[in-house]
């Protein structure tokens, strides 16, 4: 019998608790394994771990790469797998290989063959792909069915075409038609993080606001606590209010710092918006149980009339070349507008950025605000020191290269007004200073779309496995 | 008071690359108030700061958390060249200097 066939057949109903651990918010980065452990203890009815997030920018999605490290989610995966089977209890993993298309998904399921063939295990598989069709996704686009999620283009066939790889993020209704398969364990191409801890208790019909709310939360495993960690988190779900403890005993999960958690990551805290629906918070109660346990009540989940599916692509911009260099000298530091402005002319002399040979050169100047994102003007002291970080996007790595290879003798030789360090106007740390940085990419699609049907979207198979 | 003297959490990040927000959270319900009251928190006084259009601006009071977040457009998305802070980790500074 497998893990969900056992739940199906004798777990609990609701009127019963019902016990969620979240064993990883990133799996991947090295999963504690104490506090996992002191987990399984607890007997909870189902583990989940998230595997995925867009933070960490659109390399991962476009390249098909790990943002983690492929060793270090062999082991996580390692301590799941083995920590779930030896319990028996269903193992759900979300957004797969950190951005959960179909390159990160096969590279997690080879992961997951080998650890069954290294440790002899054998289990029922379910799993979910989240790519989205592009006929399809054009088809949306031109009936109007699309829409951004803030400030970046509309959608057009043309953004559809670019992208290199295009999610879904699917919700709770995917993984439940996996769930109906009986497996033993279940891993999602995109997902959205709640849908991973929501989907058993949805299933067997607890109530949806504290179920997607208690998601909401466990999610990031232990960072709702005081101190936040990665430790491994238990939240127990019984009638409309949930439970939350983390598996660290050193970890505090108080009213406050549940409710903080909400503002994480969060444009809004006070509502989150899934495929099937919305969760209000705004109504939420948090009430201390103990020193270092919370009772949470009262967030309301409104259904929705029409499904929509958050939609993420990454399009290729070119190969990255960036340059490294440095001044001390007071005249340089004073005078780094007029010196960009310099080189780049002379660089664009060189290498006219025209045509096919076209590329972007970009001067990032520590010391000057080089991280303010909103280009606010430089205020206060003049810097001890700055840093020059020249990035350059062309349509080939070797261009990149020489542009920015061309840029480094400008920048050093720059005869400005004023200047008194003819030797140079920059220190390099290291030589060569000019590196190769990979293809680079840029979010093309951050878009919700309208779905009338979600089964097609997400179609589920299964594999036995060992 | 500067705020940076009267919070326990001045914090951004991203939420989704496009948008950045800034969280404040206060020990207490008076200092909250105190905060969440002041003209200085205010969207068109947010946008100031940031050099950035009001329209582009939200500020939401949760006093369950003792908390104010605020959710600013993003003017170039995460991680697109030319992007300076990809998470969006480093936009608070700003807010740590104003007067309460």
């Amino acid at each position: 019998m497998t893990a969900v066939a056992q739940l199906l057949a004798g777990g609990p109903r609701p009127g019963d608790p019902i016990r969620v651990l979240s064993g990883s918010g990133q799996l991947g980065y090295g999963i504690p394994e104490k506090a996992f452990r002191a987990g399984l203890e607890r007997k909870p009815h189902v583990i989940g771990c998230d595997m995925g997030s867009i933070d960490s920018g659109p390399y991962y999605l476009g390249a098909g790469a790990f943002a983690t490290s492929p060793l270090i989610a062999k082991r996580d995966l390692r301590l799941v797998l083995n920590g779930s089977l030896s319990i028996g209890v269903p193992l759900i993993i979300g957004t797969a290989g950190t951005s959960g298309a179909a390159p990160h998904l096969e590279k997690t399921l080879a992961l997951v063959r080998e650890i069954a063939r290294e440790d002899n295990l054998s289990f029922r598989m379910a799993v979910i792909p989240a790519d989205i069709p592009r006929d399809l996704l054009r088809g949306l686009v031109r009936a109007g069915r699309t829409r951004a999620l803030g400030r970046i283009d509309e959608l057009t066939a043309a953004t559809v075409d670019g992208a290199a790889h295009i999610v879904g993020q699917m919700g709770t209704e995917a993984i439940i038609r996996a769930l109906q398969m009986e497996p033993d364990v279940i891993i999602t191409g995109r997902a959205c993080d709640t849908a991973i801890f929501a989907a058993v208790p949805a299933m067997l019909g607890y109530d949806l606001g504290a179920a997607m709310h208690m998601a909401k939360i466990i999610e990031c495993t232990s960072l709702c606590c005081v101190p936040g960690g990665r430790d491994a988190m238990l939240g127990t779900l019984d009638g409309d209010s949930f439970e939350l403890e983390s598996m660290n005993p050193i970890r505090a999960a108080t009213p406050l710092s549940v409710a903080a958690h909400s503002l994480y990551e969060q444009s809004d805290p006070l509502t989150v918006y899934e495929p099937e629906g919305m969760l209000h918070v705004g109504t939420a109660r948090f009430d201390a149980i103990d020193e270092r346990r919370t009772r949470v009540s009262g967030a309301v989940w409104h259904p929705a009339s029409q499904f929509t599916v958050k939609v993420e692509g990454a399009q290729w911009l070119g190969e990255r070349a960036i340059l490294c260099a440095a001044s001390c000298d007071p005249r340089v530091i004073a005078n780094t507008g007029a010196i960009e402005a310099a080189v780049r002319e002379s660089v664009d002399d060189i290498i006219p950025p025209t045509g096919s040979d076209s590329y972007e050169l970009y001067f990032h100047i520590y010391g000057k605000q080089g991280v303010d994102l909103f280009n606010r003007p430089v205020t206060g002291a003049a810097a001890e020191e700055i840093f020059f970080l020249v990035e350059c996007i062309a349509p080939t790595a070797e261009l990149a290269k020489s542009v920015t290879s061309v840029t480094k003798q400008y920048l050093l030789h720059h005869g400005f007004s004023g200047r008194l360090s003819t030797g140079g106007n920059v220190a390099f740390p290291f030589t060569p200073p000019e590196l190769g940085g990979g293809p680079a990419y840029r979010f093309s699609i951050y878009h919700v779309m309208e779905c009338d049907s979600l089964e097609s979207l997400f179609p589920v198979s299964i594999e036995q496995v060992g | 008071m500067k705020l940076m003297d009267l919070a326990k959490v001045v914090r951004s990040k991203n939420a989704g690359p496009l948008h950045v927000t800034l969280d404040l959270m206060f020990a207490d319900s008076q200092t909250y108030e105190l905060v969440r009251q002041s003209p200085a928190l205010a969207q068109s006084s947010i946008a100031e700061l940031y050099c950035v259009d009001p329209s582009t601006v939200n500020v939401v009071p949760y006093p369950a958390a003792l908390a104010i977040k605020i959710a600013i457009d993003r003017p170039v998305i995460a991680g697109t060249p030319g992007d300076c802070d990809v998470f969006g980790a480093q936009q608070h500074k700003p807010l740590l200097e104003i007067e309460i």
